[in-house]
């Protein structure tokens, strides 16, 4: 605390080189000591080769570290972790059915002297950031925001000097987010540096110091937050104006499409819903209230214990994700590398898959027809890639959305299902993807959208419905209502 | 994302590894051994290349589907053993349809036995396969009260088996010309029908394929009823050629059929994969052989050398994805 106008990391021209591309181009950064550092940019801009280098994952090709004074030219995640820099990914790096202290101190049992030991410091640790989670608790029956605890707790462990957090705020909900900040805070009083990435702007300009805005592996601007503002950012961010963040609401509301009764199963309770045509209804709920739930048994996904499903009036049984396609459903899912993409395939393999049935004859596939389709809908949501043929893992996370969209579009879908259709994808892919819905409303499809961003719902739908604990708790217009009035219902 | 900068010869040995990998061996031991050239040389390896191929056509569907089967033990036996005792009952004909179709039922059982259970992890798979094979091979065990059965005894003609087994047309094997027949089928099985294609995109994402529509059990249970097919001709290929069947005749086939499979550039993490590399697949570990036995390496040497050949080869794929 002494050296406050020291910098605990110096990182300077460093250079990355992909095949092909240049993902570090000549990148500066300077980490004061307490500070909270944000680093904001579209994906692809390099955020995560660069912490990905510093963390020891990946190995830089020109450029010096100076981390806590000290020159660093390799480095291994542990050896980084044991100099004091420690970093927290969007995915957890915990063992589900190990404790939180098993967890915290793992592979350094010896050092706490014994399983004793580890939960007495565990417990420690957890105290200082005001965490309650029971040492003895296994991993996985933990929420999202208290594995982010333990995450924390175990970067603390290290006696880190500078804590990395990537995309911490993905998984939480509003409530935990608040958590998060009080702790952020916490961490720059004792002295602990943080670099804080994230692609939800409210969140840098609430916890942040200063803000370094990276755009195609270069440094665009370092600024102190206060000296930016948000359209200054997102216009650094994208080297582009951008409006407004939302386009106007569209408003085409016609008769009833689809119409669900007493849905039930072991997580949801009377679930009771109508969609029109041409709506666009957002479901708002906290993490595991059964949002995704109620859309996974609509579309047949998971087991359901009886319903009730009206489609233009007349009664359908959706037994499987088949049926529900047949029927004229469509689901972009909510993680998209797990459940949307196959993701060493094509893109145009990727675009293809839903429609392949109608292409094919005697079982056999129309590979020119299939083609068409992949150039129309590569066409139409001008999905950047370099061939059809490219593989879907190396575009980046906002066309990758617009391929399984894509996908999708090609069946003109009476029904899209959207599960959190923005989830880490950029501002600029963002706005795309709400234009895309408009049209898609306008046409007379309807549109469920599920999102924890509750200004983009907002801002898009036609009507929204608050979920807790698996029961819709309140209806309400957005137009009319308030985010508060809206989580307040959220919240139970 | 582009490549650039990159060696073209480099990029050539990488993508065709395989067969460089041939070629360096024949060069290698033509040197040492030249008789390895000779006539007689080749007609023993190409009588040689009977069973595998088969086995090994039908593992790449299982491994593209992203799952793995060493049931294919079980099933050569069961198979073998049932055919041999068919032949007087059924005549050869009916014999080696009902072969083809057992080889086909036991693929399938084994593919709704993993469905029922809901096994989804490469483990569960690994050991209920595993367990489905001592089963065929314990019923096999029962009808042939351990003994060795000869299809030379039949009382009816076995000239199919007889043609399948020893006869060449020039200097190819019946039994290969019949192999490349059943290749060229499931190669565009595999490339152009939707049954394909849906085995490929459960090995590559069987969650995303499911929430796209496509049926995932059956679709599982074709790619096993596929594997127990070739299984079964396999099995025929091997008993027409050794003219016997006893209930352990396929040991080692499901190693060996695998072995080919990684070695040949399908990756055991499923989705990708091609029946044709298998087949480069098969020639080398096939070649492989043969070259360890005109060069006098002793048995015992001649597994190291599969293991480290198939630890190689899972190590290279790895490598690849950087």
């Amino acid at each position: 605390m002494e050296k406050t106008t020291d910098y605990i990391l110096e990182v300077k021209d460093i250079c990355k080189y992909f095949p092909g591309v240049k993902a570090l181009d000549h990148v500066s950064i300077s980490i004061p000591r307490g500070v909270v550092y944000g680093i904001v940019g579209e994906n692809g801009a390099g955020k995560s080769t660069l912490m990905k280098i510093l963390s020891g994952v990946y190995e830089k090709d020109e450029g010096t570290v100076i981390f806590n004074g000290e020159t660093i030219e390799h480095t291994t995640p542990i050896q980084a972790l044991r100099r004091g820099l420690s970093i927290i990914y969007q995915e957890f790096n915990l063992v589900n059915t190990m404790t939180v202290g098993e967890n915290i101190f793992l592979g350094r049992f010896s050092e706490t002297h014994g399983m004793k030991g580890t939960h007495k410091k565990a417990k420690e640790l957890l105290d200082s950031i005001g965490s309650s989670i029971s040492t003895t608790t296994l991993v996985g029956d933990l929420s999202a925001s208290e594995m982010q605890m333990v995450e924390i707790a175990k970067a603390l462990s290290f006696d880190s000097k500078l804590i990395i957090m990537d995309e911490p705020s993905s998984s939480l909900t509003s409530e935990e987010l608040k958590k998060l900040g009080i702790i952020i805070n916490q961490l720059r009083d004792k002295g602990v540096s943080v670099i804080y990435i994230s692609h939800k702007l409210d969140e840098i300009f609430e916890y942040c110091n200063i803000v370094t805005i990276m755009r195609d592996g270069c440094v665009i601007d370092t600024k102190p937050v206060e000296e930016l503002t948000r359209s200054d950012m997102i216009a650094k961010m994208v080297g582009r104006t951008i409006e407004n963040e939302y386009p106007p609401r569209a408003h085409c509301v016609g008769e009833p499409l689809l119409e669900v009764r007493n849905l039930n199963t072991h997580k949801l309770h009377n679930i009771n819903f109508t969609l029109h045509k041409g709506e666009i209804l957002g479901l708002v709920g906290l993490v595991g209230a059964g949002r995704t739930e109620i859309i996974r048994a609509l579309y047949g996904a998971d087991k359901v214990k009886g319903h009730q499903v009206l489609l233009e009036g007349k009664e359908v049984k959706i037994p499987t994700p088949k049926q529900a396609k047949q029927a004229g459903m469509a689901l972009v899912p909510e993680d998209r590398k797990r459940e949307g993409l196959i993701l060493p395939f094509s893109v145009e393999s990727n675009i293809t898959m839903a429609s392949l049935e109608d292409l094919t004859h005697m079982g056999i596939v129309d590979s020119s027809k299939e083609a068409d389709i992949g150039k129309r809908q590569i066409e139409a949501l001008a999905i950047k890639t370099p061939t059809p043929e490219t593989k879907v893992v190396t575009l980046s996370g906002g066309n990758q959305q617009k391929c399984i969209v894509g996908r999708w579009m090609e069946r003109n879908p009476k029904i899209l299902i959207l599960d959190e259709p923005t989830r880490g994808i950029d501002v600029g892919a963002k706005f795309e993807i709400y234009l895309l819905m408009n049209k898609i409303v306008e046409e007379g499809g309807a549109i469920i959208m599920i999102s924890s961003e509750l200004p983009e719902v907002l801002n898009m739908s036609n009507r929204v419905l608050a979920i807790c604990d698996g029961r819709i708790t309140g209806e309400f217009n957005p137009e009319e209502a308030t985010a508060e009035e809206i989580m307040d219902k959220a919240i139970g | 994302m582009t490549k650039t900068k990159t060696n073209p010869y480099l990029e050539f040995l990488k993508q065709n590894l395989v067969l460089c990998g041939i070629v360096v061996l024949i060069i290698v031991t033509a040197i040492a051994e030249p008789k390895f050239l000779g006539t007689s040389n080749l007609n023993n390896v190409l009588r040689q290349l009977g069973p595998l191929p088969f086995a090994a056509l039908g593992m790449t569907f299982v491994i593209i589907g992203g799952f793995i089967d060493l049931s294919i033990v079980g099933i050569i036996s069961l198979v073998g053993v049932i055919t041999i005792g068919l032949v007087d009952p059924l005549g050869q004909v009916g014999a080696l349809l009902a072969g083809i179709l057992l080889g086909a039922f036991l693929g399938w059982l084994n593919g709704l036995v993993l469905t029922t259970c809901g096994a989804m992890t490469q483990a569960e798979v690994l050991f209920i396969t595993y367990g489905m094979s001592s089963i065929y091979t314990a019923l096999a065990l029962i009808y042939t009260g351990s003994e060795t059965l000869r299809i030379s005894r039949s009382e009816k003609s076995i000239s199919i088996f007889t043609t399948l087994g020893s006869t060449n047309i020039g200097i190819i094997p019946v039994v290969l010309v019949v192999f490349v027949i059943v290749l060229i089928l499931m190669h565009l099985f595999h490339r152009k029908t939707i049954w394909g294609r849906a085995i490929a995109l459960m090995g590559g994402n069987k969650d995303a394929a499911y929430l796209a529509g496509f049926n995932m059990k059956r679709t599982m249970r074709l790619a096993y009823a596929i594997n127990g097919t070739m299984s079964a001709l396999a099995s025929i290929a091997l008993l027409s050629r050794v003219t016997t069947a006893t209930a352990t005749s396929g040991a080692n086939y499901e190693t060996n059929a695998i072995l080919c499979v990684v070695v040949g550039g399908t990756t055991l993490k499923g989705g990708k994969g091609s029946v044709l590399r298998t087949m480069l697949g098969v020639v080398l570990i096939t070649l492989l052989g043969n070259c360890m036995n005109m060069l006098n390496l002793s048995t015992y040497m001649q597994t190291v050398m599969r293991g480290a050949v198939l630890v190689i080869a899972i190590w290279l794929d790895n490598r690849k994805e950087l």
